[in-house]
């Protein structure tokens, strides 16, 4: 691990002669106020200021709203071959900041977990990511700090934290970031880690929204208030449209299904984002739905995110502040809200 | 851990890539359930209650109940109601041609549970296609269990399944109580009820007495509050679940049943590890 100082017009500079050489994708901004991940090209507008959460989470590209499962054709004889379709080009992530580098490193845990995923795991194996550091909350919705993703940093092979004077302190944390910063001539850092803690603990605080109690708490809390009227509150406004799941940087629930070509002798069998908010996720053949009510299907949406995978895994919450849900949503639902509620009903 | 392109092709084959399987047999159960016996390239190495992922490339993938018993040799056998667009398709098909088999998935019954014991099987509708692949070795090896009973419910005379096989069983000895909701103006020479009914009347030694279940969802609670009236622990109740299943390796969500998923820790379930699990009979 290696610490660099460098300036702003370096980075960009930097990430525009990657982007060069790889697919880079980095957050640029869309009409007034939105920010979308961006393959990014000679016209490319980098920086790194003013920054709000983009619409779709950076862990999408390694988990892309529809991809190729299996490919299979059939000869004259009728004959199937079927082969695997395994994306293993490399590209380049940059520009992630904290709550989404901890979404990619939450998917990683869940890719790897019981019968690994091939899909994730090859585009994950030849993906890099360059992070970056949040001094100041990026709007209202923000409750990154409230679930411990503000520091978070693994998973990134290079991490950029703004310090005091304007600089950019450049952390490579992995060989492979070794590699994106070979032949840099940035100047190097002998007290990084302490510039670090100087850019954190000059952090406002507190920063962005926080819950009345520590996270272990919720986890619980969550769980037990299982028969709450909370879940009716919120839902009350829910149009079971799916999109707070498809904006979550740890949703990955998917579907499968078949797509025949024109030739009608060869074909896909795809996944694609599949939603625990629609209203036929559980829905099996024969018309019986295990969850019909918006209200369950809500409550089971928080106990993934603060209870069955915190559980599981035991790293932490299963959502990362980043507060998609809440901006994306038409009516204005956000977890925030339905996790605060659960914690004053519980106090009650 | 591994990783590397090879890897994950193999992984990729590994996970999603069905085994081709050839159909042998197809009999006419009911006028929507077919039944298929498939040849597959090597055993399929199966517990009793485990499921397999069917499919046909460039139609879809669904998860199947296994109806067979426990073998070495290549067969599995199945019972597939039509019910969607990949149903149709497999009800379409014709001995000789070939169709996709992933699996076997999931935890399945465990034959040491029930070896001692009388066991009770309640069956309703196309439930008795995957308790057949228990009843089968547990009839196979009668002595090694107490008394063998049955209550087998479907909802009139046409929708009866495997009735060559109950009568076989009938006739090994093992009591079979054949219920129908209603006649529905159709010859039939068995009872009348639901499966509950016959449970308080049954010659049942609750410390004995050890029950596997599969039906449609709505009948669990009502079997297991009869069974719990006459004294039969639940943790000699086991029930062999259903859920929308898209990947059966516990990834896809579908089957999620609070915690746990369907697909890895069930579909067969001693009834009280589910304590924890509201959304277990819903």
């Amino acid at each position: 691990m290696s610490y660099y100082l460098a300036t702003q017009k370096e980075i960009v500079d930097w990430i525009k002669r990657l982007a060069a050489e790889n697919p880079l994708y980095f957050p640029e901004k869309h009409g007034a106020a939105s920010y979308r991940f961006t393959r990014v090209g000679p016209g490319s507008d980098i920086q790194f200021d003013h920054y709000t959460p983009t619409v779709v989470p950076p862990v999408k590209l390694l988990v892309p709203a529809r991809e190729e499962l299996l490919h299979f054709r059939t000869d004259a004889d009728g004959k199937t071959e079927v082969r695997p379709s395994l994306d293993t080009s490399f590209r380049i992530i940059a520009g992630v900041r904290s709550c989404d580098l901890k979404g990619i490193f939450l998917m990683d845990l869940f890719f790897k977990e019981g019968v690994p995923d091939a899909y994730y795991l090859a585009r994950r194996e030849n993906t890099a990511v360059i992070g970056y550091a949040c001094n100041t909350p990026c709007d209202e919705r923000a409750f990154c700090a409230a679930v411990d993703s503000l520091d978070h940093t693994e998973g990134a092979d290079v991490y950029i934290t703004p310090v005091k004077g304007g600089d950019l302190l450049v952390e490579v944390k992995t060989r492979l970031g070794e590699t994106l910063t070979a032949g840099v001539d940035w100047k190097p850092c002998e007290d990084g880690a302490a510039r670090r803690i100087g850019a954190v603990t000059a952090r406002p605080e507190p920063f962005g929204r926080t819950f009345p109690a520590a996270l272990p708490e919720i986890y619980k809390i969550v769980e037990k208030n299982y028969e709450s009227p909370v879940w009716d509150k919120h839902v009350k406004r829910c149009f079971s449209c799916g999109t707070c799941n498809l904006v979550c940087p740890t949703c990955y629930c998917f579907d499968v299904a078949d797509d025949l070509h024109l030739d009608v002798a060869s074909g896909n069998r795809t996944r694609s984002w599949d939603a625990c908010m629609l209203p036929h996720f559980a829905e099996v053949g024969g018309g019986h739905n295990f969850r019909p009510e918006p209200a369950a299907r809500q409550r089971h949406r928080v106990n993934r995110k603060f209870a069955y995978l915190p559980e599981k895994y035991e790293r932490g919450a299963a959502c990362v502040g980043c507060g998609r849900c809440g901006r994306q949503c038409t009516s204005h639902i956000d977890i925030f809200d339905i996790v605060t509620d659960l914690i004053q009903e519980g106090a009650r | 851990m591994k990783t590397g392109t090879e890897y994950y092709h193999q992984l990729a084959r590994d996970t999603f890539m069905p085994q081709p399987g050839r159909i042998v047999e197809i009999a006419d159960m009911t006028a929507k359930d077919r039944y298929f016996r498939v040849e597959l390239e090597k055993p399929l190495g199966h517990h009793p209650g485990q499921f397999v992922m069917v499919s046909v490339m460039g139609v879809g993938e669904a998860p199947i109940s296994i109806s067979n018993g426990p073998g070495k040799d290549n067969t599995l056998e199945m019972v597939v109601r039509r019910i969607g667009r990949l149903t149709q398709v497999l009800h379409d098909l014709k001995v000789g041609d070939t169709l996709g088999i992933r699996g076997p998935y999931g935890s399945g019954f465990d034959l040491g549970n029930f070896y001692g014991s009388d066991v009770l099987f309640v069956a309703g509708g196309l439930g008795l296609v995957p308790l057949r692949s228990l009843i089968t070795p547990v009839v196979a090896e009668a002595d090694r269990f107490g008394k063998i009973t049955l209550i087998s419910g479907c909802r009139n005379p046409s929708e009866e399944l495997y009735r060559d096989q109950l009568d076989e069983w009938t006739d090994a000895g093992i009591e079979v109580i054949r219920l129908v909701d209603g006649t529905e103006n159709m010859p039939w020479k068995f009872g009348v009820g639901l499966v509950t009914e016959p449970i308080p009347k049954l010659r049942l030694d609750p410390e004995k007495t050890v029950a596997a279940l599969c039906g449609p969802p709505v009948m669990y609670k009502f079997v297991i509050t009869a069974l719990g009236a006459r004294n039969v622990s639940y943790d000699h109740i086991y029930v062999d679940l259903e859920r929308r299943m898209k990947c059966g390796v516990g990834k896809c969500g579908h089957c999620q049943i609070n915690k746990i998923y369907c697909c890895q820790d069930g579909p067969v379930f001693r009834f009280s590890d589910l304590a924890l699990l509201p959304e277990a009979l819903l």
